[in-house]
């Protein structure tokens, strides 16, 4: 049916598109420009890629989705969200993979491709009449778009334009500036001839066109225009980009997935600066590569994912014992083992404070935001250096495909790693001349006059000397335990959002911020008392912790690696497992710190948080642990 | 080159003694081959004049892996098998430095193997000694890959089960492998010669020293040991030029091109007499660390200049309303 | 002797012109070999000349007909190039026709309007043209044989050296300076600035501001800090040399541009002119020249004040550092010969012996003018230029080339090499560009000066070898081995018989090129030709005896061709037996008919003339077939079987001796054990040493004391060792 021009256009807070398609159809790129448009316009976004376990996928499979799901909001977003509202989708059958994983509210609005009625094979015919048929008597709202026919109209590959033609019908629905959507386009294409932008053009305004006459509604996001720069990229860009700002020249790796990307994007700028992405034969090589090269030189770093991080930790342990500045990323994967490669878990922890064998105390932090990954790499970077120590950042899949805007950094010159030190030093300097307060010592670098010595894996004393005599161990270990408590003491507070005081403070690290800060927010606004705290350093923990957590009734924290739940029959105080950053507070602070959990792959939903407070801070709600409580009393 | 300045800066160059290298006590063995290593490398970073806080000797887990510790250079005692790419980190992120790597048979060919077979590939300019006394000494004497069939030890008191695996044919399979060499630990002269040679050779210099360890097999190499015609001397204009003393002692000689990478083969795969001398030799193969220094030199200005451009490719610019 | 004759020899005694018949003497006569060369531009030869930019060093000139070749080759169509060589052809030709019409420019340039001018209705031809135009490889100014080329050609010679100079310069600058500037950065890092809260705040970036309690931060690194700062005397070693590196002016450095423009100028047209900016600017060449040696040393860390300082403090002086002066640009000079007057001939020797990095271009125009100082028609013949470059080669370490300018293509590589000579270099061209050349075009007089050895060409470079015969090379000019080169050419007798001829092209054929002289040749007609009348290479070649009553002629052709006899005055045969004789002494340097070797050979020839009969012996004993069985003597003295002793260069350091007595038993040099006492202990002690010793190499001999407990034993033991 043709509508009449005027349609009334619908004013939004926020909403969420998802675009999905089998891959290699281009819903990746169609949402990376909306996005991008949405930002341009100046309204916040979050970007989360729907990636497909398998490369090649089979063509119209439940489990092929690939696309884009951006979160578009008037204000600033920092989380991916909860369920879609609208969903573009090619074709049914990656539709019904996302139903099937919850993915889209009840009742939102699809916009299906609908060549597959009239498809030559009944099958296909068949399946997708079913699957409509289910659709819309869930009750959702399924708009068919002939985008195949019309797009043939322009170009005769239709797989190489719906893209753009979705893309206009977005332009439409969200009332975005299609002068900006071109020119989004001419960026996006920039390397390609003028031809194929014009044709991609043309699709666009087909789409936009399409939409005005045939769909009944519309919406409208206010932006406030953005008076910085600001720049989009996904957290494993950000940290490539880091390493690249922090004048590390040597990053050596293994491919695994999902850190690789990052390693992709520096292989292809480090060279430019001098920089090497040293591809070894192992994980364990890359790890002994970069330790050598930070050993001679400048800090080096190795980026890499869970199970590379296992094989590490030897390592690792030589680096603490050697006191080798090294920074170690682990981009965060589902565990144990080979676990789940593409999916978002913060389950490495422990392993990453603890993993390697004896007392190696090395620094953890933890990136919380997109811009913090691009941060973290330029502090772990000096921070390594400074008390020459191994850093560990921990990110994970979520922050490292999804995109959110921040202000354009600044570089600046001192952020980069100093020349290599060979400047003699004083005949008879200690190797380790350790300061007995801080556990501090100068470092001395092969090339420096006067210097030379053999740094080992074994005990040592001061002049590293293999440590035969206990006293030599003992100290050892005690200098470099110092260190920790000696950046722990450079560290201030992390704030509190929301009340100073208050029922609940919620405590979390990583990737939940933006989830769990939206939650409070809206749970402040329900009148509920609860704030949050979130933390970059996980070793050594800042100070003020302890203080804040006395100031509320309860404290838990909300991570997404495994807790036991209370609510299971066999599970009570004395066998419930923890999830990680509980167990270290309780164990730290000796408060009664409650968590909870959720492992399912994707990164957890503002909306499930909120859930789950309301539901803690219910009257007469029971409190989880009687007993610690009696005990403090 | 050899101009007036280079001259008379060679003429105010400092000298070193052979003690300038000489680090802590050596802890091995009283009689144990290792000593000779370090006498031929100690004379070798003399004669060489090599600056000892411009050199690195790197080593794994195993007796002679605290070598390092009897050097007084940098040194780098590492784990168990990583001792190659801990080294190849130096070599990359440091070229002005010369780099050793001090490895066992059981360091090297067995919890390292991968390395060792990768580094090949990389031919970093380095040189590698493989201390191969064919069993697991700090361990206290247990099979290694190269102890060969039968020999008893705490893990195979039977006598060990497999074939030894031998090093020299493993290498020589390698693509990109540059220096092979093999000597024993008993005729010092050699070793000189074929430490420095592969101290010259610019690549990856790989060296397979059968060293006697008196504390586990003592009696393993006597028969070898007392009778010369067990060696077998490979000379070439292009290789090893024998001493008129050593010809007159060991009678078992073969003139071999080192670079005939076939015949290197058939050599490697012979193991009585032990061939002795320098199998293989390509100056041509390229260093990785030269493949992948691009020239381009780390200035601030560069970083910056780099950072900016890929910042531009990924900013929003605020829209001029 | 009859009249005709009679005036023929008055003429060439006297001058004096016969009243008829030669009565034009010279005039509008040309030698005869040139008669067919009207107009180049019909002819393929080495000129025009592309002086390429950016190509290979050793393709910095390319002549046009060889990029027209590569043309042609690289467009070729199906029908195998045929037709796009008859297009490119008549594209060169055009080009050629716009440069004799005064067009200059670059290839590129004239290509087009060459192109645009043949432009007709003709698309097959555009579209090869343009085809070719596409796969032009090379580009640059295009510079044909005229006054110009020598001064054009060698100043692109001289840049592409130079280039290649301040590349490498301007590399090692930029490495260094980073290097130096390193050197302060590490320390500044470790300063207390460096570790200060406001240090370390700039450390960190933004994004983590909030994170660190800097202030504490900077108190707790104080504990630790390293308290040696940079000695000041190396700090400010480093900033001068800093200092001296930043501000030099003879190098760009790379990612520089303010650097391109700072730097000097280093071509000159006087040597005055060059003398004055290189004795002004050697002390900066030296402090820069010291300041990167300097600054090598510091960069590596090598740099001890204690044996350095003194070194370097006479550094420039007593050719230390003279390496490092080669890698600074060389002054490039190009002069007119007639500038050469005594004060600047003066400043030019001086220049060429005291070894200055200086290429002078000396450029004869005329060679045939008259000399200002005999009035007799004395030839000067250029000599300034030729005596210049023989009194160079004397030098002994200057690079000379002498040349004319048709010739310069030929010895493209040869300039290029003298540029790249680490030492002065000499380059004497004739240009042919003036004089009364009669409508003869520059490049025809210079070939016909080389031809006629006027001026000859040939180098010598000192750095390919230590002896002439390495170094000095004449094989460039035609027929090297003759006084003069004979070209055959056919003409048409009175009776229209095609007669065949090869007369030599002396110097008198020359000098007929030019009208200046034409009163030194009268034509003789076909009449008066008579038997006295002789070639005059012929006349030359004869002994001055008996050469009296003859009459040399040379074969010349007047404006329509017509070959005629002209026969010469004495000045001017005086004039080629001079000519002559300076070529027979090039000859002789060249080795060719030298008169020592000549010599030798015949004494040696007469020598072996008189005992022919003796069989010559075999020049060596035939040599013993090499074994690989060592020799039965033994070299080393025999160790006596008494004294103990150790094999020292078989010891394997393995400790076992050193360990039972370290004052018997201790290690040389290179850490192999001998017999340091035989007395420092028992003679138990050494039988027990070479019992323990794996590698049996130690000798106890026969007992020191014999009444050692338990001798008899011992001995026993120690025969094994014997």
């Amino acid at each position: 049916m043709m509508l009449q021009a005027e349609k009334p256009v619908v004013t939004l807070k926020e909403h969420i598109v998802e675009i999905i398609s089998d891959s290699g159809e281009g819903a990746q790129r169609c949402g990376q420009s909306l996005g991008s448009i949405a930002a341009r316009m100046g309204n916040g976004i979050w970007t989360v890629e729907i990636i497909p376990a398998e490369i090649r996928p089979p063509a119209r499979s439940v489990a092929g989705a690939s696309g884009n799901r951006i979160r578009i909001g008037a204000g600033r977003i920092t989380n991916g969200g909860d369920e879609t509202d609208l969903v573009v989708a090619f074709n049914e059958q990656v539709l019904l993979g996302r139903v099937r994983d919850r993915e889209l509210k009840p009742g939102c609005t699809i916009l299906l491709e609908n060549m597959w009625r009239s498809h030559k094979d009944p099958t296909v015919a068949a399946s997708y009449k079913e699957a409509y048929d289910r659709l819309v008597a869930a009750g959702y709202k399924v708009h068919e778009v002939p985008m195949e026919k019309e797009c043939l109209a322009l170009v005769n590959d239709a797989r190489r334009g719906k893209n753009m033609f979705a893309l206009g019908m977005l332009c439409s629905i969200y009332s975005l500036d299609l002068a900006l959507a071109r020119e989004q386009i001419a960026i996006t294409f920039g390397k390609k001839e003028r031809s194929v932008i014009d044709a991609n053009i043309r699709l666009l305004d087909a789409g936009h066109a399409w939409a005005e006459a045939h769909l009944d509604f519309k919406y409208r996001i206010p932006a406030t225009r953005s008076t910085v720069p600001q720049i989009v990229v996904n957290g494993n860009t950000a940290l490539a980009l880091g390493v690249l700002a922090s004048g590390m020249e040597i990053c050596a790796m293994y491919p695994i997935t999902p850190a690789t990307s990052a390693s992709h994007y520096l292989s292809d700028v480090f060279e430019k600066v001098g920089g090497i992405v040293h591809q070894a034969e192992d994980e364990i090589a890359a790890c002994a590569f970069a330790i050598g090269a930070s050993y001679a030189g400048k800090c080096a770093v190795t980026i890499t994912s869970g199970p590379g991080y296992s094989l590490k930790q030897e390592g690792i342990g030589l680096a603490v014992m050697c006191e080798i500045p090294l920074v170690v990323i682990n981009v965060q994967r589902g565990g144990p083992s080979t676990g789940q490669p593409t999916k978002a878990e913060q389950g490495d922890l422990l392993s990453a404070m603890f993993g390697s064998h004896g007392d190696a105390p090395k620094v953890v932090m933890a990136a919380s935001t997109i811009e913090d990954c691009f941060y973290s790499v330029v502090t772990a970077r000096k921070i390594a250096e400074t008390f020459n120590m191994v850093v560990v950042v921990l990110t994970d899949a979520g922050l490292a495909t999804s995109q959110q805007p921040f202000p354009r950094p600044q570089f600046s010159e001192s952020w980069l790693a100093p020349p290599i030190d060979q400047t003699p030093v004083p005949e008879g300097t200690k190797p380790y001349d350790w300061d007995p307060a801080t556990g501090l010592a100068r470092r001395i670098v092969p090339g420096q006059p006067n210097g030379m010595h053999t740094i080992t894996g074994l005990a040592h004393d001061r002049l590293s000397h293999v440590a035969y005599d206990p006293d030599a161990n003992q100290e050892g270990l005690r200098m470099r335990s110092l260190k920790l408590a000696t950046l722990q003491k450079s560290l201030k507070a992390p704030p509190v959002v929301g009340g100073d005081s208050g029922d609940l403070l919620v405590i979390g690290w990583g990737s939940t911020q933006g989830a769990i800060e939206e939650s409070v927010a809206t749970l402040r606004a329900e009148g509920l008392n609860v704030s949050s705290m979130h933390l970059r350093f996980l070793q050594p923990l800042p100070p003020g912790i302890k203080d804040a957590m006395q100031r509320f009734k309860t404290v838990m924290t909300i991570e997404s690696n495994w807790g036991d739940s209370p609510q299971d029959e066999i599970i009570d105080e004395n066998n419930r497992r923890y999830s990680a950053l509980a167990m270290l507070l309780r164990a730290r602070y000796l408060v009664d710190v409650d968590c909870w959990t959720e492992v399912r792959g994707q990164p957890i939903k503002p909306g499930s948080i909120c859930r789950v407070i309301r539901e803690k801070l219910k009257p007469g709600a029971k409190p989880v642990t009687k007993k610690l409580k009696a005990a403090k009393s | 080159m050899n101009t007036a300045t280079e001259c008379l800066l060679r003429l105010v160059e400092e000298h070193h003694e052979l003690e300038d290298y000489q680090g802590g006590v050596p802890r091995w063995c009283t009689g144990c081959g290792d000593n000779a290593i370090l006498a031929a490398v100690q004379r070798l970073c003399r004669d060489e004049n090599l600056r000892p806080e411009k050199t690195v000797f790197v080593s794994g887990i195993g007796c002679s892996s605290r070598f390092p510790h009897y050097m007084r250079t940098y040194g780098f005692h590492g784990i168990h098998g990583r001792a190659l790419p801990l080294a190849e980190g130096v070599k990359m992120s440091r070229p002005d430095l010369q780099v050793f790597v001090n490895t066992g048979d059981g360091d090297c060919c067995s919890i390292g193997a991968a390395h060792w077979i990768h580094a090949l590939r990389y031919n970093m300019n380095m040189t590698l000694m493989l201390h191969d006394n064919q069993v697991y000494g700090l361990t206290k004497m247990q099979a290694s890959p190269t102890s060969p069939k039968g020999t008893k030890t705490n893990t195979s008191p039977r006598g060990s089960y497999l074939d030894a695996l031998n090093p020299l044919t493993v290498t020589l399979g390698v693509q990109n492998v540059s220096f092979v060499a093999q000597v024993v630990d008993w005729i010092p002269e050699v070793l000189f010669d074929v430490v420095r040679a592969a101290f010259h050779h610019k690549g990856f210099s790989f060296i397979r020293i059968i060293q006697r360890c008196p504390e586990w097999l003592p009696r393993m190499f006597e028969p070898v040991l007392h009778d010369t015609n067990r060696v077998l001397l490979l000379h070439h204009a292009d290789g090893l030029q024998l001493s008129e003393s050593l010809t007159r002692t060991y009678r078992k000689q073969l003139e071999h091109d080192p670079s005939d990478i076939h015949r290197a083969r058939e050599i490697a795969s012979g193991s009585d007499p032990i061939p002795v001398g320098i199998l293989y030799r390509n100056p041509e193969v390229p260093c990785y660390e030269e493949t992948r220094h691009a020239g381009q030199l780390t200035t601030p200005a560069h970083v910056r200049a780099a950072l900016e451009t890929e910042l531009d490719k990924y900013t929003v610019w605020p829209q001029q309303a | 002797m009859n009249a005709e004759l009679q005036t023929q020899i008055a003429f060439r005694l006297a001058g004096r012109k016969p009243a008829a018949g030669a009565d034009d003497g010279g005039a509008g006569l040309r030698p005869a070999l040139l008669a067919r060369y009207r107009d180049l531009t019909a002819l393929r030869y080495d000129f025009p000349l592309v002086l390429a930019r950016g190509a290979p060093d050793k393709d910095y000139a390319q002549c046009l007909s060889g990029i027209v070749d590569d043309a042609v080759h690289r467009v070729a169509g199906d029908d195998g190039g045929e037709r796009a060589t008859r297009h490119l052809l008549r594209l060169e030709r055009e080009i050629r026709v716009l440069l004799a019409g005064g067009a200059r420019g670059t290839l590129t340039a004239l290509w087009d309007d060459a192109a645009a001018r043949l432009a007709g209705g003709d698309a097959s031809l555009q579209d090869s043209l343009s085809r070719a135009r596409k796969a032009l490889k090379a580009d640059g100014v295009l510079a044909d044989c005229d006054e110009s080329l020598p001064a054009l050609l060698l100043k692109h010679a001289w840049g592409v050296v130079r280039e290649r100079k301040t590349r490498r310069l301007g590399e090692d600058l930029r490495r260094l300076t980073i290097g130096l500037s390193n050197i302060l950065q590490a320390d500044a890092a470790r300063s207390e600035a460096g570790r200060s809260a406001e240090g370390l705040k700039a450390s960190i970036g933004a994004g983590h501001a909030e994170v660190f309690d800097f202030a504490a931060m900077s108190r707790l690194l104080g504990r630790s800090a390293s308290r040696d700062g940079l000695p000041a005397g190396r700090r400010r070693r480093i900033e001068s040399l800093l200092e001296v590196l930043q501000s030099q002016r003879f190098a760009p450095v790379p990612d520089e541009p303010q650097s391109q423009d700072r730097c000097y100028a280093f071509t000159f047209g006087s040597c005055a002119e060059a003398l004055a900016a290189y004795r002004e600017r050697l002390p900066k060449a030296v402090e820069l020249a010291r300041s990167i040696a300097v600054a090598e040393l510091e960069v590596k860390g090598e740099y001890r004040e204690a044996a350095h300082d003194a070194l370097f403090a006479d550094f420039g002086e007593g050719g230390l550092g003279q390496e490092a002066l080669a890698g600074l640009p060389d002054y490039l000079i190009c002069m007119p010969a007639n500038a050469l007057h005594g004060a600047e001939t003066d400043r030019l020797m001086e220049l060429l012996s005291a070894g200055l990095p200086v290429k002078v271009l000396v450029q004869t125009d005329d060679l045939l003018e008259e000399s200002s100082i005999a009035r007799d028609g004395h030839f000067a013949l250029g000599t300034r230029a030729k005596q210049l470059a023989s009194m160079a080669m004397g030098l002994n370490d200057v690079y000379v080339l002498q040349s004319s300018s048709s010739n310069l293509f030929q010895f493209r590589d040869r300039i290029l090499a003298g540029m790249s000579y680490p030492g002065p270099a000499l380059f004497s061209v004739y240009s042919g560009a003036s004089g009364d050349g009669g409508g003869l075009s520059p490049y025809l007089l210079a070939a016909a000066a080389m031809e006629s050895r006027a001026f000859p060409a040939y180098s010598y470079d000192p750095s390919a070898g230590p002896n002439w015969a390495s170094r000095f090379d004449l094989e460039a000019n035609t027929q090297v081995e003759a006084d003069w080169p004979s070209q055959e050419f056919w003409y048409e007798d009175e009776n229209h018989q095609r007669v065949r001829s090869a007369p030599a092209f002396t110097f008198v054929d020359f000098v007929a090129c030019d009208a200046r002289h034409a009163r030194h040749y009268a034509r003789v007609p076909r009449a008066d030709w008579n038997d006295r009348m002789v070639p005059l290479d012929e006349h030359l070649r004869r002994s001055a005896a008996g050469a009296g009553e003859a009459v040399p002629y040379v074969m010349l052709v007047d404006a329509g061709n017509a070959l005629q006899r002209a026969i010469v005055d004495e000045p001017l045969v005086r004039a080629a037996l001079r000519c002559r004789e300076s070529w027979h002494s090039l000859q002789e340097l060249g080795g060719i008919h030298n008169s020592h070797a000549e010599r030798l050979l015949a004494r040696e020839a007469k020598a072996r003339a008189e005992q022919p009969q003796r069989a010559v012996a075999p020049s060596a004993s035939p040599a013993p077939a090499a074994e690989a069985a060592a020799p039965e003597v033994v070299a080393e003295e025999k160790k006596s079987a008494d004294a103990p002793y150790i094999e020292t260069p078989r010891c394997t350091s393995c400790n076992e001796c050193t360990q039972i007595n370290d004052k018997m038993f201790a290690y040389n040099e290179n850490k192999q054990a001998y017999v340091a006492d035989p007395d420092a202990g028992t003679y138990a002690q050494l039988v027990e040493a070479a019992e323990s010793c794996q590698v049996s190499i130690i000798h106890p001999g026969k007992p020191r004391n014999p009444d050692e407990p338990g001798v008899a034993e011992l001995m026993e033991r120690a025969a094994a060792f014997a």
